[in-house]
């Protein structure tokens, strides 16, 4: 309770909204991500089928056989039909986290929300001290904020429920088109 | 080295059934997580080098952001800190062949982006709440 009360006194208690709205927010994504994506057979047709395809291609760069470029081949096939399998539903998702991230951006415009315990580089600069007004860097935008929450917040929760993409997946990347035969 | 090829066989079908049912509800004996001489499926390590990481970064953010600590040079030390943990738990404690999980790379780099970002965030949050 006293603890409470000292944070809701604190200069930048705001953050803790920013950490509860966050939090909300990826429950709600992650919700809509289990019904238009996760629970349908297609998703898990296919991560199965990666799942499969990368431990058989582990396998077979051990012994190094010819069947390795079929497979690799099959592999980065259905990576890049998981990818346009998720783009779509994800269409939902990517609205749903702008319209939440314009509300924020609305609700605390000009404001620092957190005090950054560190100088962050130029580059990063432009995202921690958007909209802010002075020269001291370790004023902490709502933008900055909001995007360390939403990295942390989601894949923590992604990885909790188990809705991680498969390690095929990742290691075969995300826009991997098929190899095309010359022969 | 015959050791170590032990070590790294693959899990059995039953192992990978229960790794498909889903993340965290899969069966788990923690006794294993400091067993040198469980096998490993490359899934479940990977799972329990991430949320090592996360752990490490949640406790570091608390700790620096309450004394506090301030300036770049504590996120070096951080993931200095949190890879030499990750690196000392699978190659001392479980001793496990790299070369079987794709290498040193591959498993220092499981959960690396989201437990800095988790460390900043906590690091941040402690630091502008108690101190402000």
């Amino acid at each position: 309770m006293a603890s409470n009360l000292i944070f809701t006194q604190s200069k930048y208690s705001d953050s803790l909204t920013i950490v509860a709205i966050s939090i909300f927010t990826a429950i709600i994504c992650e919700s809509i991500s289990y019904l238009l994506i996760y629970r349908t057979n297609s998703y898990k047709s296919l991560k199965s089928t990666i799942d499969k395809a990368s431990k058989k291609l582990e396998t077979l760069k051990k012994s190094k056989t010819k069947k390795i470029d079929r497979f690799e081949t099959n592999l980065k096939e259905s990576n890049r039909d998981l990818s346009m399998f998720k783009f779509k539903s994800g269409a939902v998702v990517a609205l749903i986290l702008f319209v939440v991230f314009k509300f924020l951006s609305n609700l605390f415009e000009g404001k620092a929300v957190a005090k950054l315990p560190f100088v962050p580089f130029k580059i990063v600069q432009k995202m921690s001290h958007r909209g802010l007004e002075g020269e001291d860097f370790t004023d902490c935008a709502m933008a900055f904020l909001y995007f360390l929450c939403s990295i942390s917040i989601r894949t923590n929760l992604q990885k909790f429920l188990g809705f991680s993409p498969p390690r095929g997946a990742a290691a075969a990347g995300l826009f991997a088109m098929p190899d095309v035969k010359n022969e | 080295m015959g050791l170590k090829d032990k070590k790294s066989k693959q899990t059995n079908s039953s192992n990978q059934q229960q790794h498909q049912n889903g993340g965290h509800f899969s069966p788990f004996k923690f006794a294993k997580l400091v067993d040198p001489d469980a096998s490993w499926d490359k899934d479940q390590l990977g799972d329990v080098l991430h949320w090592i990481r996360q752990i490490v970064a949640l406790l570091c953010g608390l700790i620096w952001g309450a004394i506090p600590l301030i300036g770049g040079i504590w996120i070096v030390i951080f993931l200095v800190i949190s890879s030499a943990l990750i690196y000392g738990y699978y190659a001392m404690l479980l001793k496990v062949d790299e070369e079987d999980f794709g290498g040193h790379g591959a498993l220092l780099q499981e959960g690396l982006f989201a437990s800095i970002t988790l460390f900043l965030l906590a690091w941040t949050l402690v630091y502008s709440l108690g101190h402000f």
